[in-house]
């Protein structure tokens, strides 16, 4: 089956336009001064130095290089950074799901076939002696974090907490299974006495010393988040970004993460695509000069996998640096400076 | 031989052969053939495993009216949910495309830098070299997220 060509019918009628150049659809080469000439533009220089100068020169819309050199391309094109680290924990869950995971855990208790003791636990051993001591504090149901509830008895109906009940939270199936996780029996088969039962190691807070102590400079804040780095620059607090120099996009963000915030960090730019743009549009003046340049800012979006910021002697003057989270930065960020950068932060 | 009566019209030889049983042997008691044979080393395990193994499928799920109402309920409220979270997941995404899409636009109708011409920028940016492979993505980045931060939550002494 041959492909269609309504799609270069399509372009046809944009590239035939004259605004737009037919080979590298560009639309700037009016105003700029190109240094590979079509063949033609060199026979029209030369007509141009002979005889009919004035009739050609209206006849051709080729600008000559007089007009070109007078518009400079008025903005400042810069590359800038978003480093990123990457949230650290899961989401925490919505008590809803929370409350629908435990009642579909309780519902399995009543489809399932029973828990065969002796498939799993030889008779007579420290394991299986374990097992039924855990068992019967439970008051017999097998599940761990399901508290004491029977899905094959008179009573299995009775399945669903009540509003408020605390057994579904996360805290609490935590608890439980902690609880059964220490080792109730010694190897020798000798239960161990209450008191002397060595609780497993608890696993480390989802909420970090750095959160307590709102230290925004730390990079195990709000594990949970998306967090960016931003620094304290002559206009306030941006995203690191330099004017390109004669470099790419993702060679100039290269440099100037380096420079700002030093080499002691583990990153990775995702892409060479830029992932937000800022523009400052150029002020002209009452005869077409550029008063004021304007500027076309490009981020990358970067990773960052351990390390830390150092602004120690980086030449951009930056003061300060501070890791934020996406509402954090909308209070620290200019309202249109924000709304450039908005589209490329996750939700979370 | 005066017991074992041959077919007449067989002419196999094995059939030929046979021996009818005879009265006297039926009534004896033929031997255990098993009796002989080892147990296992998985017997104890197999005998398990066959004893509970073809237990009964517990019954369906039964619930009356007001129950079941409550079933109902709780089910269209989770689709709901996931729904809600689906949607807000695919507009994240068309947002974050649209904000790439913008930026590309613009770098596109950018000039330079230096002596370059239109688009120079765009044209290098969409290049694809060194993306692929296995230097591609580090592995550092593979890292799970997980319910509960390591020890070191974050290697922040970390040195080039």
């Amino acid at each position: 089956m041959a492909a269609s060509s309504r799609g270069s019918r399509a372009v046809r009628g944009i590239l035939s336009s004259s605004t737009l150049c037919s080979r590298c659809a560009t639309t700037y080469s009016a105003r700029l001064a190109i240094s590979s000439r079509f063949y033609s533009a060199a026979t029209t220089t030369t007509t141009t130095t002979t005889t009919e100068a004035s009739a050609v020169a209206a006849s051709t819309p080729l600008p000559t290089a007089e007009t070109s050199t007078k518009t400079p391309y008025p903005y400042d094109i810069r590359s800038g950074l978003i480093l990123t680290r990457p949230p650290l924990l899961t989401r925490t869950l919505h008590p809803f799901e929370n409350a629908f995971f435990f009642y579909q855990k309780r519902l399995e208790e009543r489809l399932n076939t029973p828990f065969i003791t002796s498939i799993y636990f030889k008779p007579d051993t420290a394991a299986q002696l374990d097992w039924s001591i855990k068992v019967q504090e439970r008051g017999g149901t097998v599940a761990k974090e399901l508290g004491t509830y029977h899905g094959k008895s008179s009573r299995a109906w009775d399945d669903e907490l009540r509003v408020g009940d605390p057994l579904s939270a996360r805290e609490t199936v935590l608890e439980s299974l902690l609880k059964d996780a220490a080792p109730r029996v010694s190897d020798d088969a000798e239960v161990i006495a209450p008191e002397d039962v060595v609780p497993v190691e608890r696993p480390a807070e989802r909420v970090s010393e750095a959160d307590r102590k709102g230290d925004v400079r730390r990079l195990d804040r709000q594990m949970e988040r998306t967090l960016y780095l931003v620094v304290k620059g002559a206009d306030g607090w941006g995203f690191p970004a330099d004017v390109l120099q004669d470099e790419n996009l993702h060679e100039a963000a290269k440099r100037v993460l380096d420079q700002a915030a030093g080499v002691n960090m583990n990153t990775w730019l995702v892409g060479r695509v830029p992932v937000a743009h800022l523009v400052q549009e150029p002020v002209f003046g009452a005869d077409g000069t550029v008063q004021k340049r304007g500027r076309k800012t490009f981020f990358l979006k970067g990773r960052i996998m351990a390390g830390q910021a150092d602004l120690k002697g980086n030449p951009f003057g930056y003061t300060d640096f501070k890791w934020l989270t996406r509402e954090e930065l909308e209070k620290e960020l200019a309202p249109e400076y924000f709304k450039g950068v908005r589209n490329m932060m996750a939700d979370r | 031989m005066s017991t074992s009566t041959s077919r007449p019209f067989s002419t196999t030889p094995s059939l030929l052969a046979r021996k009818l049983p005879t009265p006297s042997s039926s009534s004896a008691k033929p031997a255990r053939r098993n009796r002989a044979a080892p147990k296992s080393e998985n017997f104890n395990r197999i005998r398990t495993l066959r004893r509970n193994m073809f237990s009964p499928a517990p019954p369906p799920l039964r619930m009356a009216r007001q129950r079941y109402l409550r079933h109902w309920t709780i089910h269209r409220a989770w689709m709901l949910f996931r729904r809600k979270q689906h949607e807000a997941i695919e507009k994240e995404r068309s947002r974050m495309h649209a904000g790439m899409f913008n930026a590309c636009e613009e770098l596109r109708k950018t000039v330079g830098p230096g002596s370059r011409g239109e688009g120079y920028l765009y044209r290098v940016a969409m290049e694809k070299k060194g993306i692929y492979g296995l230097e591609g993505v580090p592995i550092e980045y593979a890292r799970f997220q997980t319910d509960t931060p390591a020890k070191e939550a974050w290697n922040h002494d970390w040195k080039r």
